[in-house]
């Protein structure tokens, strides 16, 4: 398995977009910061720190098309068969994969909440304290940390239904398109949602709704919207993401190739 | 292994190596039994299967060191790249490969693991003469040091020169299996004669008991079988004094043998 995994990381290490992304993002976030710190009366500087100066947002979009080219790419290169024949069990493959992007979306993650800290002590220096409190009870640096992990659980939600579109149409357009609708919509219908959940509770258990667990745990109150304790929400997202997964490595298995 | 297209060559590759689903049967390689959830026996087998998967950001020398096995060492992988003549474009990024090029690096990482057990979906694809003679070596040595091959190809010319036996499939089934010769010499050999009176010769030749291939016009050819001897023909055709003007023994070969196996075999469609 860490063969597979050295193997993945190989592969990864020498797409040219795996750099591309990374520098782009860092790019982009320092835009923000500036954009934060010369217009602090409309923008809170604060919270686009927070919110790792959109950061985040990126770490979402390229970990979306990573993980959908990470599967679909072996069958648009053909390259499916060279890596099937070979003595590994087929689960390992796909399940060195998942690692592959793991560590990815870490290294992503990092990236970004270690680049933002360096934004604020640079750019925003002078804007406000790390430690000064923020909204519900918490500092401000904690707050990131706990909202940054919150979001990593709503992105492996996401990817682990990419990495099973990837599968199942074996092409990557497809499941980006899902995974970048998906976690939009949460914004856009977000409305909608509560007014059915509210009509037909047992809705509520459904993974657009899990969704919102970063956001509940930034805002607690949304529990009387999502009708879910912040708890159930983590759970669920593990769930799906579970059932996600587990739907994958069937499929995955079973597939003539 | 040879066959129509769509025969199942490449199907049945497939399922060799674990890749395919099939229904019943079973398959074992060295007693082992391979399926798609067990690919314990195929640590000890290469194969390029249809057309070489292709990672575009990738060069060829590391194509071949993400697939070779630890024990594998760089030395070893150059050797392989000398020996298909890659040396000059194997840092160079694979996307920029021709058609051919692509064929040998798929052909290189079939190789890369000194497998005991190599499969070869349609190895000349692509290849220039010289490409093709430097493969043919390769697997002639190969062989010598004891690996076994399993090649698909349209290319009967060149499968003569390789192979030990001969596997003939159509419509997903076995229709001949045996060495090459055989499947040769069950065909019928025949002499050409060009006369210049071909029409009496023909009468001659069958009044004597000769059996005769029906031919167009120009010549007359005559089933040869061991009692066929030239030396009778010409003498009695001498004696009836029709002059011989040329002669040729036809050997049909593979292709026309294969071709008359695939047209007369029971196997129905569907
Ligand atoms: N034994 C079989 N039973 C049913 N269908 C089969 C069988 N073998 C192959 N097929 C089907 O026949 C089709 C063509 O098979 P395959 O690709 O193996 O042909 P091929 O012999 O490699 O042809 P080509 O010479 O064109 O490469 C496939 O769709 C495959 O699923
Ligand atoms: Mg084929």
């Amino acid at each position: 398995m860490v063969t597979l995994v050295k193997q993945e990381l190989f592969k990864l290490v020498h797409k040219k977009s795996t750099w591309i992304t990374s520098v782009l993002m860092l790019v982009i976030m320092t835009i923000y910061a500036f954009i934060a710190r010369n217009n602090a009366n409309t923008f809170d500087p604060k919270a686009i720190y927070i919110g790792l100066f959109t950061g985040m947002t990126w770490v979402v979009f390229f970990m979306i098309a990573a993980s959908s080219s990470i599967i679909s790419m072996e069958f648009q290169y053909g390259t499916i068969k060279e890596l099937l024949y070979r003595k590994y069990y087929r689960g390992e493959i796909l399940v060195s994969k998942w690692i592959t992007m793991f560590l990815y979306s870490v290294y992503f993650m990092l990236l970004a909440f270690v680049y933002a800290l360096i934004l604020k002590v640079t750019v925003l220096n002078s804007n406000f304290q790390l430690s000064e409190n923020y909204g519900y009870k918490h500092s401000i640096l904690t707050t990131t940390i706990y909202t940054s992990l919150a979001q990593f659980v709503s992105l492996w939600l996401i990817l682990s239904l990419v990495l099973l579109l990837a599968n199942l149409f074996k092409s990557s357009a497809a499941a980006i398109s899902v995974g970048i609708i998906g976690y939009f919509a949460i914004s856009i219908i977000s409305s909608l949602l509560a007014i059915v959940i509210k009509k037909w509770t047992w809705l509520k258990w459904n993974p657009l709704n899990m969704m919102n667990y970063p956001n509940q745990v930034a805002s607690p109150s949304l529990k009387h919207i999502t009708l879910l304790s912040t708890n159930e929400l983590l759970i669920g997202s593990l769930v799906y993401m579970a059932i996600f997964l587990g739907i994958s490595y069937v499929v995955f298995k079973r597939r003539s190739v | 292994m040879v066959g129509p297209n769509g025969a199942g060559k490449s199907t049945i590759m497939k399922a060799i190596l674990g890749l395919f689903n099939y229904p019943s049967g079973k398959i074992t390689i060295d007693g082992q039994p391979v399926s798609q959830t067990s690919h314990q026996a195929l640590e000890k087998v290469g194969a390029l299967i249809e057309y070489p998967g292709i990672y575009p950001f990738l060069s060829g020398l590391q194509h071949l060191e993400l697939f070779s096995n630890d024990g594998v060492s760089k030395q070893q992988v150059m050797e392989i790249v000398d020996k298909m003549k890659m040396g000059s474009y194997i840092k160079r990024k694979a996307k920029t490969y021709s058609l051919g090029m692509k064929q040998k690096l798929g052909i290189a990482l079939a190789l890369v693991n000194h497998p005991e057990f190599v499969i070869l979906d349609e190895p000349m694809n692509g290849l220039d003469p010289q490409a093709n003679k430097d493969l043919r070596t390769i697997i002639m040595d190969l062989a010598k040091q004891g690996t076994t091959f399993l090649i698909s190809s349209h290319i009967l010319s060149e499968l003569e020169k390789l192979i030990d036996d001969l596997v003939v499939i159509d419509k997903g089934q076995i229709v001949y299996r045996g060495d090459m010769a055989t499947l040769e010499s069950d065909s019928t050999r025949s002499m050409v004669l060009q006369t210049s009176d071909n029409d009496k010769a023909k009468d001659i030749l069958t009044q004597n008991g000769y059996q005769l291939i029906d031919s167009d016009e120009g010549h007359i050819s005559i089933v040869e079988d061991e009692k066929t001897k030239m030396a009778d023909i010409i003498k009695l055709l001498s004696t009836n004094d029709i002059e011989i003007e040329d002669v040729k023994h036809v050997h049909s070969d593979l292709e026309t043998s294969l071709l008359n196996l695939l047209q007369n075999d029971k196997v129905k469609e569907g």
